[in-house]
């Protein structure tokens, strides 16, 4: 049983074991028991670190820190160092004066420690980067080192100012250092820069150009204000070059000197937005003229008056819009007419658009006008119109005048009318309207007005009466204007010219009328006798007429009688019927009437009047110069005229003064034709003392008739002349010599019927 | 598993090899061997650690292990009762460790006194048969029982100290 015997050493060597006393060490659990104690006693000052494992005494850690600091290259954070000596921050932060008592070159900033080598370093550093890019703000800095900005300003930068960092401080802003190079480099580009520019440019593209700051700009611009100069102090400023300015100068002034004019346009499209203190300070001394868009020397105004002088002397025109720059529009072209033309000159000047016109000139396109206008107010006067528009304003006058009376009775009419209606449609606001007597009144004050206001402006409208019409006037004046190229204004010339000339139209026509109506009073006074004394003399021609048709056979009788009612008796006629028209104040030329229109003219009248016309006329177509006489006479007392008694001691002179108009006709006329009719009428006047009415067809029987009288070689010439006629008028072959020969043969009938004349009177 | 502290003790103790129970005769001469060698090892440890906590002895066929563990607390050593006996089935089974005076005070144990071992113990003992041996219940399962339980029920006012101090200290 050995293995028994060895399990009973075993567990005897276990009891021995466990029975041994254990190692007197001091364990870990104890240690921290009497330390711990000691603490509680306050026997010794100890620091545990994070994990609770180790202590340290505060100098220790004092050590620890700077060396770390060290070790770090002289910048830590607390953070850090609580983490690398293993101690609770707290501990730190309760160090950081200890560390940094006595110690100036230690400082501590936002949780970190700093010392003099670190600072030594980073101003090294700033020193290199101030060098690079010659200018350094604090503000970048303080970002790049993540340390506060006065730190860095005070002591670092500002303390080695001059030691290790080679720089000058910005005197304007002491957060910026920068080095000697950096402004004179900084100058040179901005000094370029001014120098290129040669327009004027908003300062904050330059600096965007030329990267320089716009407090470096400003402050070095200074320096440089030769080249030019700023509007403001802002980057939004403009920089004006004094180039830009000086050429600018020399081009409004050469412009000017060259042109006489400047247009404020062309300032601003040069920059210049104040003109007008432009203006005011560069053209001070000079003698300008400002006008609405612009200015214009005095030169360029005195040409223009010397232009208008001439104009006036030569009788012409002047465009000024030929003759001023031809940027002026209308507005500026009437401030410079104004300006120059005055007193004397206006009245020697017409000024139409752009153009200045002599009077003189206007005049003589105005008498060209003038035999037309002469010929229209005669036309005027006598058609009627002009009497027209004489009554219009006669009637605008007295009714203006009468108008205050007639409006009260006018409207008291209105009113009632108006009641009536609103009665009718009954009830709503017209109807409230009538009730109430204040709302009333003003309405109808108003409708008054408004009734009166038109009724003035129909009859303005209407009293003018234009004598000459434009385009009469333009007809007449198109090719004289045209010559003188002013077709452009021709139109205004017409407008012109047509007031002027309507005027003296007017004035014409007032005369004309007042000499017609002199005229025509005395006539419509003495119309009626007027009438009564043609209609007795014409009745007494046909009575003579009849009287010397009746010495032809019967046959020649009734054409000749025909004739004569066709003729003079249609002429009585016509007489009356002018007449009864003038009486009934209708306007017809019974002259120019046919037949029919005449019929109907005398339908239309009064049955008074209607009938006896009626009859006149019927007797027209009959062939009796009897019943013709029978029915004048009766029209002529229904027009209350008087048919005078035949007088037959007159019928001589009538007969000779027939005879005399005849020989004169006889003497004027070259028709060959009419010759040998005049030379028979006469000849038969003087055989039978007797006058003829007969036409051109009647000849050859009236020859026949003279032959008695006549010599037969006067016969025969006569007779065979007038077969040349009737050849000639049927036309044919021989029509062209016979017309020769009529013409070499008229003097020789002349002569026969001259000296038969002569010889009857001889004979008598 | 376990702490850092346990992990360590329990680097210190030997392995045992042989897998026998108190059935195998000769064989569990040898485990029994083995099973002192690992005590004797793990106690000389502990004493040099100063971190002595028990005394155990057997009978003598080493079936039946009793003696006392102790616990210091503020300074104050807290003393109990131990027992345990070896299962037939052993190594396969662990040994029920007991301490017979808290019984019936926590309710970390079974009747008679018998600790209730954490959930890892069992499978650890499982995977570790034939090589863990008393010593391995002593540390892996008393020792840590006692740090939780003990300051437990002190608090509790469940034990008390005794006044009666045996050697220790010095």
């Amino acid at each position: 049983m050995a293995s028994w015997e060895e399990v009973k050493r075993l567990a005897a060597d276990f009891q021995k074991v466990q029975l041994s006393s254990t190692t007197q060490r001091l364990s870990e659990r104890n240690c921290i028991e009497i330390v711990s104690w000691l603490i509680d006693r306050k026997l010794i000052d100890l620091i545990f670190t994070s994990d609770g494992k180790e202590y340290m005494t505060s100098s220790q850690l004092v050590q620890d820190i700077l060396g770390e600091l060290y070790i770090r290259g002289g910048r830590v954070n607390y953070v850090e160092l609580s983490k690398t000596i293993g101690v609770d921050l707290s501990h730190i932060t309760n160090h950081v004066p200890e560390v940094t008592r006595g110690r100036k070159d230690i400082y501590s900033i936002l949780g970190q420690l700093i010392d003099t080598s670190y600072i030594i370093k980073i101003a090294g550093e700033i020193n290199q980067k101030l060098i690079q890019q010659g200018q350094i703000n604090i503000g970048d800095l303080t970002i790049q080192y993540d340390l506060p900005a006065d730190f860095l300003q005070r002591n670092v930068v500002e303390k080695y100012l001059g030691k290790l960092i080679h720089g000058e401080q910005d005197k304007c802003d002491p957060k910026i250092f920068f080095t000697e190079s950096f402004i004179s480099r900084s100058r040179a580009k901005i000094r370029g820069a001014l120098m290129a520019l040669t327009k004027p440019t908003v300062v904050s593209v330059i600096l965007n150009q030329i990267e320089v700051t716009d407090k470096l700009f400003f402050s070095l611009f200074d320096q440089l204000s030769t080249y030019g100069f700023l509007t403001g102090r802002t980057t939004s400023a403009q920089y004006v070059p004094n180039v830009y300015s000086r050429s600018q100068n020399e081009w409004v002034q050469n412009f000017f000197k060259q042109n006489g004019y400047l247009e404020f346009d062309a300032l601003i499209r040069l920059g210049i937005t104040d003109y007008k203190g432009y203006l005011k300070k560069h053209f001070a001394n000079e003698n300008v003229v400002t006008l609405k868009s612009s200015i214009i020397s005095f030169q360029l105004i005195e040409r223009i008056e010397a232009d208008l002088e001439e104009c006036i002397s030569s009788k012409s025109f002047v465009d000024l819009q030929s003759s001023l720059p031809n940027l002026l529009d209308d507005e500026d072209i009437k401030i410079i007419i104004d300006k120059v033309v005055t007193g004397q000159r206006q009245r020697n000047i017409v000024i139409l658009d752009n153009f200045l016109i002599s009077k003189a000139f206007i005049d003589i396109m105005a008498k060209d006008c003038e035999g037309f206008l002469q010929d229209k107010v005669r036309d005027v006067v006598k058609s009627g119109s002009y009497q027209q528009y004489l009554t219009d304003l006669q009637v605008r006058t007295t009714k203006s005048s009468k108008c205050d009376d007639e409006e009260v009775k006018v409207d008291k009419r209105e009113e009632r009318r108006k009641k009536a209606a609103s009665g009718k449609s009954g009830g709503g606001a017209q109807g409230r309207e009538t009730k109430t007597k204040s709302t009333k009144k003003p309405t109808r004050i108003k409708n008054i007005q408004d009734d009166s206001d038109d009724y003035f402006e129909k009859t303005e409208k209407k009293v003018v009466l234009e004598v000459i019409s434009a385009s009469d006037v333009q007809k007449l004046i198109e090719s004289k204007v045209e010559e003188e190229g002013l077709g452009e204004i021709l139109e205004s010339i017409v407008n012109y010219l047509l007031q002027v000339l309507n005027e003296s139209g007017l004035e014409a026509a007032a005369k004309l009328y007042e000499t017609t109506i002199a005229d025509q009073t005395a006539s419509r006074r003495h119309t009626h006798n007027d009438v009564q004394n043609k209609v007795n003399a014409l009745l007494g021609d046909v009575r003579l007429f009849e009287k010397g048709l009746k010495c032809f056979p019967i046959e020649v009788q009734t054409h000749l009688y025909k004739y004569l009612l066709k003729t003079i008796c249609l002429d009585i006629v016509n007489e009356i019927l002018n007449y009864v028209a003038s009486e009934k104040g209708l306007n017809v030329e019974a002259e120019k009437l046919t037949n029919e229109q005449r019929t109907k003219f005398i339908n239309d009248l009064t049955p008074d009047y209607k009938n006896v016309l009626q009859n006149l006329l019927k007797t027209l177509s009959n062939q009796s110069v009897e019943e013709f006489t029978a029915a004048v006479e009766i029209c002529l007392t229904e027009c209350s005229m008087i048919l005078k008694k035949i007088d037959k001691k007159k019928d001589k002179l009538v007969i000779s003064n027939h005879k005399h108009a005849l020989l004169e006709q006889l003497d004027k006329c070259d028709d060959s034709a009419l010759t040998l009719h005049l030379a028979s009428l006469i000849i038969f006047v003087t055989v039978t003392q007797n006058m003829l009415h007969a036409s051109g067809r009647h000849v050859s029987s009236i020859l026949t008739y003279l032959k008695q009288y006549l010599g037969a070689d006067q016969f025969s010439e006569l007779s065979s002349y007038h077969d040349l006629v009737t050849i000639m008028l049927n036309g044919g072959s021989e029509a062209e010599s016979a017309k020769d020969q009529l013409k070499e043969r008229m003097p020789s009938i002349k002569k026969i019927a001259n000296e038969f004349k002569k010889s009857v009177s001889d004979k008598s | 598993m376990v702490d850092e502290g346990t992990r360590k003790t329990l680097s210190g103790i030997p392995l045992l090899q042989t897998k026998a129970g108190p059935r195998d005769k000769e064989l569990w001469i040898q485990r029994l061997k083995e099973e002192y060698q690992s005590l004797i090892k793990y106690v000389q440890n502990n004493k040099e650690a100063d971190n002595d906590w028990f005394r155990l002895e057997s009978n003598k066929e080493g079936t039946r292990w009793f003696g006392k563990c102790w616990y210091i607390h503020d300074l104050l050593k807290y003393e109990f009762e131990v027992e345990f006996d070896i299962p037939v089935t052993y190594p396969h089974t662990a040994p029920e460790i007991a301490l017979p005076e808290l019984d019936g005070k926590t309710a970390k144990m079974y009747r008679g006194g018998k600790i209730c071992l954490s959930d890892h113990f069992k499978p650890l003992w499982g995977r570790n048969v034939p090589k863990f041996g008393l010593s391995h219940a002593m540390a892996l399962g008393l020792g840590p029982w006692l740090a939780v339980e003990v300051p437990d029920l002190i608090s509790k006012g469940i034990i008390t100290y005794k006044e009666k101090e045996p050697e220790k200290a010095t």
